[in-house]
C-alpha cells in the first residue's frame, strides 16, 4: 500500500518535471515553425502546422482581392485586400510563409474572379522558413553560430589539458597539498562567471583577447578547469596502476602504454567532463554580453533578438539552433559514456 | 650455472621501510618456484623487482647470467600474472592475449594462430570475443593466464593468481596451472600465502617472513625438516605443537623433562645436546600425526574436544596448561575419555633462543 503511494508520487514528480520541460520545449518549436500570423493566433496550436487554408473572394465594387485564412476555430476571417498579385506574393511569402510565384497566384486567384464564387485552396507553407530567415534577417548568425562552436572548442580543449593535467597529478603524484589543490580548484566553481568577467574584462583589453573567442573560452575554462579536474582524478585513480604495469611488462613503452591502456580507459572521464565544458560555453550570454563587442556567440544573439516583439518566431528557429547541437552533443557522449562505464 | 640468480636482494621503500633483506636465490630452467609466507612478508615486492617494476635498492639479479637489474621491464623478456589479474577491460579477450605479440610485431595469421592455441590451453576459446567484463573470475584468471604464455616468456610471474577465487575453484585452477606448466615448461615463480597451493604446486618452496627467507625447499623438507620455529607454526594444518623440555644426562642417556613427561631422546641431534645444550631448555615440536594416541604412551590427557574431518579426527587436549592439537584414526573416540599419548620419533628440536633447529 505504502509501496503503491511511495510510486504514485515518485512518477507524479517525474511527470511533472518532464511536463514543465517538455511544455515550452514543444511551444518553442511550434512557435519556431509558425508564420507571423499563426504567432498571433489564440488558442494556439500544439503542433505546428504544414498548411493554411485559403479563401478567397472578389470584391467586383472595388475590384479587389479579399484572401482570407481558416484559423484554429475553423473560421474563414479576413486577411488581406489587394489586387496585385505581386503585392498579394509579398503578403504570403512574409506573413504567412507560403512561398508562391506570382503565375501561380495569378492562375489560382483567376479563378475565384472568373467564377465570382469564394474559392478555397489549401497552401502548404515553406516549412523551414523561420530558419533561413533566422540567418538572413539577422545578419550576424552565421558569424555568430560560427564564434560558438570556436569558443566551445578552445573552451574543451583548455579545460581538458589543463584540469586533465591537474587530475592526473592529484592522483598518480606526490605532490604537496593535493587536498588544497583538489578543494580549492572546486571552489573557483562557486564564484558566478559574470563576477570574474569584470576584473577580466580589463586583463583580456590589455592583453588584446577583449572580443575574441579565446578571451571568452579563458573564462569559460575557470569553473570547468576543477570540475574536470575533479572529474578525472578520480578516474585516474579508478584506473588499477596494474593494468598500466601489465602493459609494460607485455613489452610496450610508457608512450605505448598511455596511448594504448591509460588514454582509452579514461576516455569516457574526459567525454562527460566535455560535455560540461561544452554547455557551459554554448549557453552562456552573460560572459559574452560583457566580453564581446562585435563577435558575438549565438546565444548571445538570440538573447539579444529576443527584445525584437515583431520577430519571435525568427528567434525561436534561433534557439532551436541553439539547442540542437547540445542536445545532438550531449546524446553522443551520453551513449559512449554509459556504454563504458554499464 | 643457474637460470634466475638473486643475490644479496635488498629494497627498501622510501629510505624507510625494508621489505625485502638479504634475498639469494638460484632457480634452474623449467622449475616452479612457490614464494610462501604471511602478509606483508615481502613477495610482492620480490616478484616486482624481478619483472622490472620496482627498482633494486641493493645486489643483483641475473638472468640467463645477464644481470637485468638495470632493464626496464620490456626488455626482459617476462610474462606475469597479477593479483588482480589486470586483464584489460576494454579491449576484448582476443585483444588482451594479442597485445604483447602485436607490440612484437608478428604477422597476422602467425598472431591468430598463438592466441587460438594458447585459448585452446586455457580453455577460453568460446570466450575470445568477449569483452572481460563479460566473463566470471575464473575466466577472467585463465584469459591472463592466456596472456602471459602467449608470449613464451623466460620466466612467468604469478602473484596469488587464485586468491580472488572461491575454494572449489582455486582447487580445480590450481591444476590446472600445474598441468599448463607441465605443458609449457616454463619457468614459474608462483606467490601465495596458501600453504597447500604452494605445497601442491611447487618443485621448491620460498618461506618468507618479515622480508627475510627462512627457508628453501621442498615441501617434504619444508614440512619434516623446518629450519625455524617460524616454519614449523606456519606450515601444516593444524600447525605443530610446542613443549619447552629440559635436557638433561642421566646414566649416559639424554632425556628431555617436561611438568607432564620425561622422556628418553635417541635422535640424531643426541650430541649435539649433550655438547651445547645439557640442563637448559630447548624447543620440542611434534607434529599432530605424529603422536600415538592409546598405543602405549608416557602422557596422560583428556581429550577435550574431537573435531571429526571424515577419514581422521583431529584431538583438541591439554599438556601442562598448553594447547595441543592431534590428529588420529582412532574414529569412535569420544571427547571427554582420557588417553594415553606417545609420540614416534619424527620430532624437532629448536633452539629457544635463536628458533633455528638444533641439528
Ligand atoms: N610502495 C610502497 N611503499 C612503501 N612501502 C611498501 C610499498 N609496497 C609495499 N610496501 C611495504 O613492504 C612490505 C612488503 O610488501 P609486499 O607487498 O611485498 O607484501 P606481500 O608479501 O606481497 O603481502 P601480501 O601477501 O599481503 O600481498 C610491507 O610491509 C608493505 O607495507
Ligand atoms: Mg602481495
Amino acid at each position: 500500500m505504502e509501496n503503491i503511494l511511495k510510486k504514485t508520487i515518485l512518477y507524479l514528480v517525474i511527470v511533472f518535471i518532464s511536463l514543465s520541460v517538455l511544455i515550452p520545449l514543444s511551444y518553442l518549436v511550434t512557435i519556431s515553425f509558425s508564420s507571423q500570423i499563426e504567432v498571433n493566433d489564440y488558442p494556439k496550436k500544439m503542433l505546428p502546422s504544414l498548411y493554411h487554408n485559403i479563401a478567397i473572394k472578389w470584391d467586383a465594387e472595388n475590384q479587389n482581392y479579399i484572401v482570407m485564412r481558416e484559423n484554429n476555430e475553423g473560421i474563414f476571417k479576413e486577411l488581406y485586400i489587394s489586387s496585385k498579385y505581386d503585392k498579394i506574393r509579398d503578403y504570403m511569402k512574409t506573413q504567412l510563409n507560403i512561398d508562391m510565384t506570382t503565375e501561380r497566384i495569378e492562375k489560382d486567384f483567376n479563378v475565384a474572379k472568373d467564377t465570382g464564387e469564394i474559392v478555397e485552396y489549401k497552401y502548404y507553407k515553406s516549412f523551414f522558413n523561420n530558419y533561413i530567415k533566422f540567418f538572413t534577417v539577422f545578419s550576424g548568425a552565421e558569424k555568430a553560430l560560427i564564434n560558438s562552436i570556436k569558443a566551445a572548442l578552445i573552451t574543451i580543449l583548455i579545460s581538458m589539458s589543463i584540469g586533465g593535467a591537474v587530475g592526473y597529478a592529484l592522483a598518480r603524484t606526490s605532490i604537496k597539498k593535493k587536498e588544497a589543490i583538489r578543494i580549492g580548484s572546486l571552489i573557483v566553481r562557486m564564484f558566478p562567471m559574470v563576477s570574474i568577467s569584470v576584473p577580466m574584462a580589463v586583463l583580456l583589453v590589455r592583453y588584446g583577447l577583449f572580443d575574441s573567442m579565446l578571451g571568452l573560452a579563458i573564462v569559460y575554462s575557470i569553473p570547468n578547469i576543477g570540475l574536470t579536474a575533479a572529474i578525472t582524478r578520480s578516474i585516474f585513480i579508478g584506473v588499477s596502476k596494474e593494468y598500466e604495469e601489465a602493459s609494460l611488462v607485455f613489452g610496450a613503452t610508457e608512450a605505448q602504454t598511455f596511448r594504448k591502456i591509460t588514454f582509452p580507459l579514461v576516455l569516457p572521464a574526459f567525454a562527460a567532463s566535455s560535455m560540461y565544458a561544452f554547455i557551459t560555453a554554448w549557453n552562456d550570454t552573460a560572459v559574452s554580453l560583457l566580453l564581446t563587442n562585435k563577435n558575438e556567440t549565438l546565444a548571445l544573439l538570440i538573447y539579444k533578438s529576443i527584445g525584437g516583439a515583431s520577430s519571435i518566431h525568427y528567434a525561436a528557429s534561433g534557439a532551436i539552433v541553439l539547442i540542437l547541437p547540445a542536445l545532438v552533443f550531449t546524446f553522443l557522449l551520453k551513449n559512449y559514456i554509459t556504454q563504458m562505464w554499464g | 650455472m643457474s637460470y634466475l640468480k638473486l643475490e644479496n636482494v635488498k629494497k627498501v621503500y622510501n629510505n624507510k621501510v625494508t621489505a625485502v633483506d638479504n634475498f639469494n636465490l638460484e632457480i634452474e630452467k623449467g622449475e616452479f618456484i612457490a614464494f610462501l609466507g604471511p602478509s606483508g612478508c615481502g613477495k610482492t615486492t620480490t616478484l616486482r623487482m624481478i619483472a622490472g617494476l620496482e627498482s633494486v635498492t641493493h645486489g643483483d639479479i641475473t638472468l640467463e647470467g645477464k644481470s637485468i637489474v638495470g632493464l626496464t621491464p620490456r626488455e626482459r623478456g617476462i610474462s606475469m600474472i597479477f593479483q588482480s589479474y589486470a586483464v584489460w577491460p576494454h579491449m576484448t579477450v582476443y585483444e588482451n592475449v594479442a597485445y604483447a605479440l602485436k607490440l612484437r610485431k608478428l604477422k597476422k595469421a602467425d598472431i591468430d594462430e598463438v592466441v587460438q592455441d594458447v585459448a585452446k590451453t586455457t580453455d577460453i576459446v568460446q570466450y575470445l570475443n568477449r569483452y572481460p567484463s563479460q566473463l566470471s573470475g575464473g575466466q577472467r584468471q585463465r584469459v591472463a593466464v592466456a596472456r602471459a604464455i602467449a608470449v613464451k616468456p623466460k620466466l612467468f610471474l604469478m602473484d596469488e593468481p587464485l586468491s580472488n577465487l572461491d575454494a572449489k575453484l582455486r582447487v580445480s585452477m590450481r591444476t590446472d596451472l600445474k598441468r599448463i606448466h607441465q605443458n609449457v615448461k616454463s619457468t614459474s615463480i608462483f606467490v601465495t600465502h596458501d600453504q597447500s597451493e604452494a605445497l601442491s604446486l611447487a618443485d621448491r618452496i620460498v618461506v618468507m617472513n618479515h622480508g627475510v627467507i627462512e627457508q628453501i625447499g621442498t615441501a617434504n623438507e619444508i614440512y619434516h625438516e623446518s629450519e625455524t620455529m617460524f616454519i614449523a607454526k606456519f606450515i601444516g594444518s593444524p600447525a605443530s605443537n610446542f613443549f619447552v623440555v629440559n635436557v638433561i644426562l642421566e646414566d649416559g642417556e639424554v632425556y628431555l623433562v617436561h611438568d607432564d613427561f620425561k622422556v628418553q631422546f635417541n635422535g640424531q641431534e643426541k650430541d649435539v645436546l649433550i655438547k651445547n645444550y645439557l640442563d637448559k631448555s630447548v624447543v620440542l615440536s611434534i607434529r599432530p600425526e605424529n603422536f600415538t594416541v592409546n598405543k602405549g604412551g608416557f602422557i596422560k590427557a583428556k581429550a577435550k574436544i574431537i573435531e571429526p574431518q571424515g577419514s581422521h579426527i583431529i584431538i583438541n587436549t591439554d599438556i601442562g596448561g598448553e594447547e595441543i592439537k592431534i590428529v588420529s584414526d582412532l574414529l569412535e573416540l569420544e571427547s571427554g575419555e582420557n588417553i594415553l599419548l606417545g609420540f614416534n620419533d619424527k620430532v624437532l628440536l629448536f633452539d629457544s633462543e635463536t628458533e633455528k633447529r638444533i641439528k
